[in-house]
């Protein structure tokens, strides 16, 4: 059954109107057209689809759209800071955290909510944190640097 | 000119990727387009005996239906032209293709697969190695004498490809060991598992189709489409938007004909996405599975004296390819050891399981893992420390090798010395840590490659190249390496990649060969600019071109930087009348001889530019558990010289990584049925952040004037080949005896340690 409702991506208010079993992901990148947001396993397994509901890192593909109703989305589109790019993906370049590109996006949202929620964390905590998202090319060394040194840069 | 070193290397297509603007394949859509979904076998061996469309053509919503009557009659396949696009009388594997549907949307797309009538005929499943090569078996493809082959391809029953490479006399050589080592060891296949699943989008303009793909070989699969589709060249342009990673299981020619052939017939462009579980099932590449029996004779002192081996490699049910992996497998038992008697034989066994293909570094981990590990209980029955054996048996510059070749100056020794320092090997560990080592190695693939570059009338520049990044950022490097001979910044240029109707021919991202091959092609192609570029400065600096120095964005006379003009300027000149515009490939590196004597040879007994490695890697055992934990990776590469260290570091990380998944966690499981058992990342579990251990890098670079620009070697298959191998000598340190079985999971440790089955040993 279709249901008409707003969904808040990135602080813009989207009206869409889709099938009630249809998943937070799909509804993004096919009816809002946000393609940043990817889809690896659709099993909650790699993180590819984390997106932030209020702030906190969820697989996109294991929920349902409905459910994101009243709530506030952050997608990695909603990530840079005006023209600047967020701490996060400017470390994640120049550590060389980024290879294919494919897991960047989810890795980024779930060091959002980390750093969000944890001011300094120690390298086991964005070890932890990082732990629902699968990269298969850069082994994460370079990746979890990145999120240290963002962190760092934070203060 | 001037090189340019660039500690931190930004690559050109990363704010794309870190934004979430760039796209990937499955990110496009064209106005009009229909959803492609597959009929699989879902059974693993079986004859056709009904195959019925016609229901699920008549769904509304339902624009085509299409099986094997529906395309050219073609076998592909290099050089054993075993498939077919569609299932043909009889399906092989599971996941084997029957009908391809294109429909209005995914579920209306989905409900006409269902409404698919196949009826089957069971067959017998092949599914053991050694079963399919037995006399008698039931063959795989019945009519494979009838296959046109090529030349080299040595093939015989329910096998598609033999090599042997034999030296010197084995038995001689047993006769005069102080001991026979008898070892036999097997790993599971794996899937190679880019966290992007692949998608083709085709559409047809005319006679023209293009199509949008997740290739890592976007001229291979476009030249599967011209040969299944018998369109011409010209007619097919493959564009590869970001590729969302690969490691070989988006090498080959995959899905791209299924979906032009569904768009032409239905006049709509046409999008293919798989899912997760597809990718587990369907692709012709995963990591083969293995059996592995080795023999060495061994001397008091270390000296081997000979190594006999036997190997299996699985096919699986269509060769992709794989014809060249006997060989290649041959070699990593021998492994890079001065070894006088060899005869090692190897077969690439047919089974009713998904095919085998290109996955980073093929073959290599699994025999490397059992070669490494054989060595070291070759040293135990010896009493020698296994560092020592290794030091007195291996490879080096004026050594004959295990194939015949003789080596140049090669990093090997100094790779094992450079590991087992930083390592600390020897030093006291606690009860339940200990210290593997293992040295692989993994050649160089010299190939065909093209590039052209234009500066345009303000002196920017444009490289098109027919090179494919797959995320290792080699194609990235190119950019540097063309900046370089023009004395220009890497900024200065901008990559046009990936189109076949663009660039000329490249490989692909194959073979960890991009460097290798297009660099020399960019090279090339920036020498030919720059030597335009000096005869118009001549002109203009009244200088003879040959004084003419190209640095810092200027052409300058040499000696004097003050009767300089810009790039930019000449260029502005050049768009009045003769365009700046280079063109290169260059002469591949030759591929060097090798003495031994080669059944089946598949070109891999003498390597171009051969890579070398040592992991030095030290594990904490549960011994309650079974559970292994990776505690410290040190790494010693020999890859010629490093142009990108934050590239190569990245990639040896990344191997490193896929490494121990495949030591410790990753294996397919196969039922009785012939299906995949765990085809699922629930069950299927790759390494993550939590598991990361440390990992020290060290780059011995050993330039190998036969090999890429500037002596570089290739980087990113090697990192892969020795993980699994030094893990399991540091497992059997603490348990006694060698799990026989890759994946090493704890179940297997645990089993080994406390149970003590397992085969082979001292004869």
């Amino acid at each position: 059954m279709s249901e008409s409702f707003d969904l808040e991506v990135n602080g813009v208010a989207y009206p869409v109107s889709v099938d009630q079993s249809r998943n937070l992901l799909s509804v993004i990148r096919e009816e809002i057209g946000l393609t940043g947001t990817k889809e690896g396993c659709d099993d909650c397994e790699c993180g590819a689809c984390m997106v932030l509901l209020d702030g906190q890192p969820v697989n996109s593909c294991s929920y349902l759209a409905v459910q994101a109703q009243g709530r506030s989305i952050t997608t990695v589109e909603g990530v840079m800071q005006g023209d600047e790019m967020h701490v996060l993906q400017r470390k994640l370049l120049e550590e060389g955290g980024v290879q294919c590109g494919f897991c960047t996006p989810g890795m980024i949202m779930s060091a959002h909510a980390l750093l969000d929620r944890t001011a300094n964390p120690t390298p086991e905590d964005v070890r932890i944190g990082l732990s629902g998202n699968l990269c298969r090319c850069t082994g994460y060394a370079k990746i979890l640097a990145a999120v240290e040194h963002a962190a760092a840069e934070l203060g | 000119m001037a090189i340019t070193e660039s500690p931190r290397f930004v690559r050109a297509d990363g704010p794309d990727k870190v934004t979430g603007s760039g796209r990937y394949t499955a990110d496009m859509n064209l106005t009009g387009q229909l959803v492609a979904k597959f009929r699989y076998a879902d059974v693993a061996s079986a004859r056709i005996t009904r195959l019925d469309v016609s229901a699920a053509k008549a769904m509304p919503g339902v624009f085509a239906v299409i099986t094997d009557e529906d395309v050219p009659d073609v076998h592909y396949g290099s050089p054993v032209p075993d498939r077919t696009l569609f299932a043909r009388d009889a399906v092989r594997y599971e996941g084997e293709v029957v009908a391809a549907v294109a429909a209005v949307d995914a579920a209306t797309a989905q409900s006409a697969v269902d409404a698919i009538v196949v009826e089957y005929e069971a067959l017998p499943i092949v599914a053991d190695l050694e079963a399919s090569m037995a006399e008698g078996s039931p063959l795989v493809h019945e009519r494979w004498e009838t296959y046109d082959v090529g030349d080299g391809t040595e093939q015989r029953p329910n096998v598609a490809s033999f090599s042997s490479i034999e030296k010197g006399d084995v038995q001689a050589g047993l006769d005069q060991a102080d001991h026979v080592v008898t070892s036999r060891y097997e790993a599971d296949g794996t899937h190679a598992i880019p966290i992007e699943p692949r998608a083709v989008i085709a559409q047809w303009e005319g006679d023209k189709v293009t199509i949008w793909t997740s290739s890592q070989v976007p001229f291979d699969a476009r030249n599967g489409v011209c040969e299944t589709l018998q369109l011409s060249a010209n007619r097919v342009r493959v564009i590869v938007p970001h590729l969302g990673g690969g490691f070989g299981g988006k090498c080959g020619f995959h899905f791209e004909a299924h979906v032009a052939a569904l768009a032409r017939a239905t006049r709509r462009p046409v999008k293919l996405v798989f899912s997760r579980r597809e990718e587990f099932l369907a692709p012709d590449r995963r990591r083969e599975s293995m059996i592995i029996d080795i023999t060495t004779g061994v001397r008091n002192d270390g000296t081997i004296t000979a190594r006999t081996g036997w190997v299996a490699v699985e096919n699986g049910a269509y060769t992709a390819d794989s014809a060249f992996f006997p060989q290649l497998s041959a070699m990593h038992v021998a492994g890079p050891y001065a070894i006088a008697n060899v005869f090692i034989e190897s077969s690439l066994v047919y089974t009713n399981h998904q095919p085998s293909g290109s996955v980073r570094a093929p073959t290599a981990p699994q025999a490397c893992w059992a070669s490494e590990s054989h060595n070291d209980e070759v040293a135990r029955a010896i009493g020698m420390d296994p560092v020592e054996f290794r030091r007195r048996n291996l490879v080096d510059e004026g050594i004959e090798g295990p194939s015949g070749q003789v080596y140049g100056d090669i990093g090997v020794r100094r790779c094992l010395e450079a590991a087992v320092e930083a390592a600390g090997y020897g030093d006291d560990l606690p009860a339940d840590e200990a210290i593997g080592v293992a040295v692989g190695w993994w050649p160089s693939f010299p190939g065909p490659s093209g590039a052209y570059i234009k500066l345009d009338g303000d002196g920017s520049g444009q490289i098109i190249t027919g090179a494919q990044e797959c995320g290792t950022g080699s194609v990235m490097t190119l950019r540097q390496l063309a900046a370089d001979e023009l004395g220009m910044d890497a900024e200065d240029f901008q990559l046009v990649y990936q189109d076949t109707s663009a660039a000329p021919y490249d490989t692909g991202a194959t073979g960890s060969q991009t460097l290798l091959n297009n660099g020399r092609a960019v090279v090339e192609s920036a020498k030919e600019i720059a030597e335009q570029l000096r005869e118009l400065a001549a002109d203009q600096l009244e200088a003879a071109a040959a004084d003419i120095v190209l640095a810092g964005g200027n052409a300058h006379v040499a000696g004097s930087p003050d009767k300089s003009v810009s790039i930019p300027e000449l260029a502005g000149i050049a768009a009045g009348g003769e365009l700046l515009i280079g063109k290169g490939s260059g002469t591949p590196p030759e591929y060097p001889s090798a003495s031994a004597t080669c059944v089946g040879d598949q070109g891999m007994a003498g390597w171009a530019g051969p890579q070398f490695s040592c992991h030095a890697i030290r594990i904490r055992l549960d011994r309650e558990t079974g559970v292994v934990r990776v505690l410290d990776v040190f790494a010693a590469h020999d890859s010629g010289t490093i142009i990108n260290p934050v590239g190569a570091r990245g990639q040896v990380e990344g191997g490193i990584m896929m490494g121990i998944g495949q030591a410790l966690t990753e294996g397919t499981r196969y039922g009785d049925d012939g299906r995949q058992q765990n085809p699922a990342l629930l069950e299927y579990k790759l390494q993550t952040a939590a598991d990361v251990p440390t990992i020290h890098t060290t780059f011995i670079e050993v330039p190998d004037p036969n090999a890429g620009p500037r002596g570089a070697k290739g980087v990113a298959e090697a990192p892969n080949v020795p993980t699994a191998a030094a893990i399991a000598n540091a497992i059997t340190k603490l348990i006694g005896r060698p799990v026989r079985q890759l994946p090493m999971t704890a179940e297997r440790v645990w089993t080994t340690s406390n149970t003590g089955s397992e085969q082979g040993g001292e004869s």
